[in-house]
């Protein structure tokens, strides 16, 4: 059950859907908690959760960044008519998908900026370096609060795996966008992802083997109809039943589809656009090769669970 | 109903849903105007420290509560304001009227916007069945909310209800028997972009013959947290969210506390309480 396209490159032409990416299985790296050590016997080997890394098993269970940049950069071309070359990933952890973008086009620069200096660390060591000098030239890695203007503006500015849902008030989430759209130059785009349906908005838990035997687990143990906190975890076990336990916490707001268009336009954007995908079927097809469509909607029938990139236009 | 006479000799015998008069239909199935009289007046007393005295009933349709708030004490009173002149007609005919006069003279009724009405100032005001939702807009519901704080004593709290649950967000039908007849509501369309709500009621009769779409609502479906933002950015000091407790066998029992933390459920129907 592929969860995610193995996304190598995005020079080809084939449409990867996003459906690939479960929603449920993202996180946002500027709020994380440390995970729980495993719970293993002191003398015993080191079980398989004690010797994993959780950065590494979150690249491959849970990001596809070849599928988010060929999405978002055929985005960009259609409404502004050129490449877009100068890139910003929000709350961009290890800065998988900063990595990825400068390796698409040797003019291409990415801006990562997150809390984390570990985790930037961990994505300096671990993604810059191997991609070589003229790669991990073009990667500037900031420890910063995304809500920071001083950076020299984009033309894309990409917020993936619901980070944005640590603001969990209204005043926040638009303190966000407003600084968002003032780093952007003036015909930028600023990309989102967003979760919902049915069973976003009950606790539950799920699970899915992911690349290298280890079985992914997706944790909402919290979800409250009154202000929409949830707080979600991602754990791991291994072939050997070790568990790698909340190795991800996190604390947010989920925010609705109307509430996103509401407080983008507030901060300015002119257009907004919905780009949903149905993540609950098709769960045999790894590519869903073909139209290469993502179609953008301006209604759509809640389903169990649903993904949706919002596309915010300058 | 009469028909026209032409017709009157080849006419079938007249079916249930001909005789029956949708508005007592809508107001058996989905109203319980004592129930609301009793949890407002308990819950303004709670927050306030004494009794309210003046209520006003936005979207009040026949203004049953209007009736009962006014019947439930003799020095209460009540304004109702609706669209609908014809609507509130019936419910001068079947309420106020049987009321009797003393009753009657304590209730008033408007056939105004309830965006525009912001006297005489009121203790309490409610908005219930969720009419409210018809403000698809956040600054159309902004602006309601914004009325309504300014029709209400310094002291005044502002009640409403709301539907939520993992099964208000998607299509479906439910069926209440009510013996002589069954209220049926349909969920005809939810829209995850926009949380465009589109309902109906339809009543079925045990003669086969039904009410198809008494009442068609065009909604937009606000969250909690939606209302609670939008109500404190119109002014209002505190939101209260209540919820119903419910028995062993998870059914409600018609009782309603504030809770910390509740665990979503299939389908809930809650009230709000905002101070001004």
């Amino acid at each position: 059950m592929p969860k995610k396209p193995a996304d190598k490159t995005t020079t080809t032409k084939t449409a990867k859907k996003p459906t690939a990416k479960k929603p449920t299985a993202k996180k946002p790296t500027a709020n994380k908690k440390p995970g729980k050590k495993p719970t293993a016997k002191k003398a015993a080997r080191p079980t398989l959760a004690q010797r994993a890394d959780k950065h590494a098993l979150y690249q491959t269970s849970v990001q596809s960044p070849g599928v988010d940049i060929e999405f978002f950069e055929a985005e960009f071309e259609k409404y502004r008519g050129r490449k877009p070359l100068r890139m910003r990933e929000d709350f961009c952890g290890t800065a998988l998908l900063s990595t990825e973008w400068c390796k698409t086009d040797p003019q291409r620069t990415a801006l990562g900026v997150d809390l984390d200096a570990a985790t930037l660390e961990w994505g300096r060591a671990h993604n810059l370096e191997p991609a070589g000098p003229d790669v991990a030239r073009r990667v500037k890695l900031a420890q910063a609060d995304v809500r920071e203007t001083r950076f020299a503006k984009v033309d894309l500015t990409l917020a993936m795996n619901f980070s944005y849902c640590v603001f969990q008030t209204r005043d926040e989430l638009q303190a966000y966008f407003n600084a968002a759209h003032a780093g952007l130059i003036r015909d930028g785009v600023l990309a989102l992802e967003v979760y919902g349906g049915t069973e976003s908005m009950s606790a539950m838990e799920e699970e899915r083997p992911v690349r290298g035997g280890a079985t992914y687990i997706w944790e909402q143990e919290k979800f409250s109809p009154i202000d929409h906190h949830t707080v979600c975890h991602i754990s791991w076990r291994f072939r050997d039943d070790s568990v790698l336990e909340r190795a991800f916490t996190y604390d947010w707001r989920l925010w609705t589809l109307p509430e996103l268009r509401e407080l983008l336009l507030a901060a300015g954007f002119k257009a907004v656009k919905f780009y949903f995908e149905r993540v609950d079927g098709d769960e045999d097809d790894e590519y869903l090769t073909g139209t290469g469509d993502f179609i953008e909607h301006t209604e759509i029938d809640n389903q169990e669970a649903w993904l949706a990139y919002v596309v915010a236009l300058k | 109903m009469p028909r026209s006479s032409a017709a009157s000799k080849t006419k079938p015998p007249r079916t249930l849903a001909q005789q029956a008069d949708r508005h007592a239909l809508y107001e058996r199935a989905v109203q319980d105007p004592e129930g609301d009289v009793k949890f407002f007046a308990r819950t303004y007393r709670k927050i306030r420290g004494h009794d309210p005295v003046s209520m006003r009933e936005d979207f009040c349709g026949t203004a049953a509560l209007c009736a009962a708030w006014a019947r439930s004490s003799p020095e209460r009173i009540a304004l109702g304001v609706d669209l609908s002149q014809d609507t509130m007609n019936w419910g001068i005919e079947h309420h106020l009227v049987p009321a009797g006069r003393e009753v009657a003279s304590r209730v008033t009724l408007l056939c105004e916007d309830v965006r525009e009405v912001k006297r005489p100032k009121v203790d309490l005001t409610c908005a219930l069945n969720f009419s409210y939702y018809c403000f698809k807009q956040r600054a159309d519901l902004l602006d309601y909310f914004r009325a309504v704080y300014a029709g209400l004593n310094r002291d005044g709290v502002f009640l409403l209800d709301m539907l939520g649950g993992t099964e208000a967000i998607i299509e479906g039908t439910t069926d209440n028997d009510h013996t002589d007849f069954i209220y049926r509501w349909e969920q005809a369309k939810f829209d995850a972009f926009s949380h465009d709500f589109l309902c109906y009621i339809h009543f079925l009769f045990p003669d086969g013959s039904k009410i198809y779409r008494a009442y068609t609502y065009d909604w937009r479906l606000w969250m909690a947290p939606e209302l609670r933002d939008l109500l404190l950015e119109a002014g209002f000091s505190k939101v209260h969210f209540y919820w119903e407790k419910t028995d062993t066998k998870g059914e409600g029992t018609g009782v309603f506390y504030e809770p910390d933390y509740v665990e979503n459920q299939e389908i809930w129907w809650t009230y709000l309480a905002a101070e001004r």
